[in-house]
């Protein structure tokens, strides 16, 4: 038996799937914009948080900047008087606040240098890091303390104690001779010039040696 | 989420075997709504006959419409999808040539090795053409290189050329594809109606 009614429903068909089609373009048109989420996923970015990676201790700075590593790009997080007092050298300045200037994004957004953040401790730079990491730029790490633990450790490293293990020993020479590399004096390096007595030199007599007379040698 | 390859959700090694799968289906629906046929081909470019051009429009539209409405709800990142890179005129060139090949053969590639399945004559042949003319143009690289690999403009899609609102440049596109459809079905009625 033919459903009658269900011919005459289907006879409309093409009608109704092109309807179908217009509600759901139109739908596209109609539901309300958001902003999408720029940057890594949140799970990324978690785990780019707890990895250890994101923190370059004071020693490992020291060494690269010695070796004048030239993929090494220093970004001083601090505002522009407490740069000029003192910083790490060939730093460049951009305080947290100016951190997303146009002219700033080259520095932060590339991928040739690593890019190392600091403070005066890891807070300020710690924040950077993240904000900086969320919009998926790369290479970036936190200078472990900042510049607090740059002078502890690298400008004035503690003396270790006798009982301590050999390797505390190891640390505190490379410190000390990483602290002169950036201009530290310790007073068992400094020469003592004491002015040495001016001594005059002998003199010395040259004879002058007359000269003999030539004997005459033929001629006229 | 997706998609779901490049995200490592399946892994890339499979891609292979999806690919086999789809493909399997592919054709095998290519086959149930009468593609392998090349009068039913033939017959968008005559007018009595528009099933190709309407299945093709509606496919396109259904992917686009989904893939927007899973991108809007966070299932997929249409960012990640893979685009097709642009050349122009080597486009409008090799479109214009399979546009004469699939008049005058009544095959698209994808149809014909479909049709090569159920054992059509016509449609070996014409894949032995393809294969020759794959050949030449493998052999005549060098003097077609500058047409294939100039006016290179990227992979950038329409809505990214026109930079136009890609929901409402789907929504006139929906619109439009149902007034092709209509007008399809107009000139299918007034044309003499052939018998295969």
């Amino acid at each position: 038996m033919i459903n009658r009614k269900l011919v005459k429903f289907l006879s409309f068909r093409y009608v109704i799937l092109a309807l179908i089609f217009i509600i759901l373009a139109g739908g596209l048109v109609l539901i309300p914009k958001f902003e999408k989420q720029e940057g890594i996923t949140p799970e990324e970015l978690l785990s780019n948080i707890i990895s250890p990676e994101r923190y370059m201790t004071t020693d490992e700075l020291a060494e690269r900047i010695i070796n004048q590593d030239p993929s090494l790009l220093l970004i001083d997080l601090r505002d522009e008087k407490t740069f000029k007092k003192y910083t790490l050298p060939n730093a460049i300045n951009i305080p947290l606040k100016n951190l997303f200037n146009e002219d700033s994004a080259a520095f932060i957004n590339q991928d040739e240098f690593d890019v190392i953040f600091y403070s005066n401790d890891n807070f300020d730079a710690d924040q950077a890091w993240i904000l900086c990491n969320r919009l998926g730029y790369k290479n970036l790490r936190v200078l472990k303390g900042g510049i607090n633990t740059w002078f502890k450790t690298i400008i004035n490293p503690p003396k270790p104690k006798e009982h301590m293990q050999n390797k505390a020993f190891e640390l505190y020479s490379f410190r000390k001779a990483a602290s002169m590399y950036f201009g530290v004096v310790y007073p068992d390096q400094v020469k003592t010039n004491t002015p040495k007595p001016i001594q005059t030199a002998p003199k010395k007599v040259i004879p002058v040696k007359k000269k003999k007379k030539m004997p005459v040698e033929g001629g006229c | 989420m997706g998609p779901l390859i490049p995200n490592d959700i399946i892994p890339f090694e499979w891609s292979s075997i999806i690919a086999i799968i789809i493909g399997i289906f592919f054709g095998f629906i290519l086959e149930a709504s009468g593609f392998s046929s090349s009068r039913k081909l033939a017959g968008v470019f005559y007018g009595y006959d528009f099933a190709v051009l309407k299945v093709f429009f509606t496919a396109a539209l259904v992917s686009l419409i989904g893939l927007l409405y899973m991108d809007y709800l966070g299932y997929l990142d249409m960012s990640s999808l893979y685009v097709h890179p642009t050349y122009t005129w080597a486009a409008i060139i090799g479109g214009a040539i399979m546009g004469i090949g699939f008049v005058a053969g009544g095959f698209c590639p994808g149809t014909s090795l479909c049709a090569v399945a159920i054992g059509k004559i016509d449609a070996i042949i014409y894949v032995i053409g393809i294969m020759v003319g794959v050949f030449i143009f493998s052999e005549l690289y060098s003097i077609f290189e500058p047409i294939y690999t100039s006016y290179f403009y990227g992979n950038i899609t329409l809505v990214d050329s026109l930079g136009v609102d890609p929901y409402w440049f789907v929504f006139l596109f929906t619109i439009a594809a149902i007034i092709i459809f209509v007008l399809a079905d107009i000139i299918r009625k007034r044309v003499k109606k052939v018998f295969y």
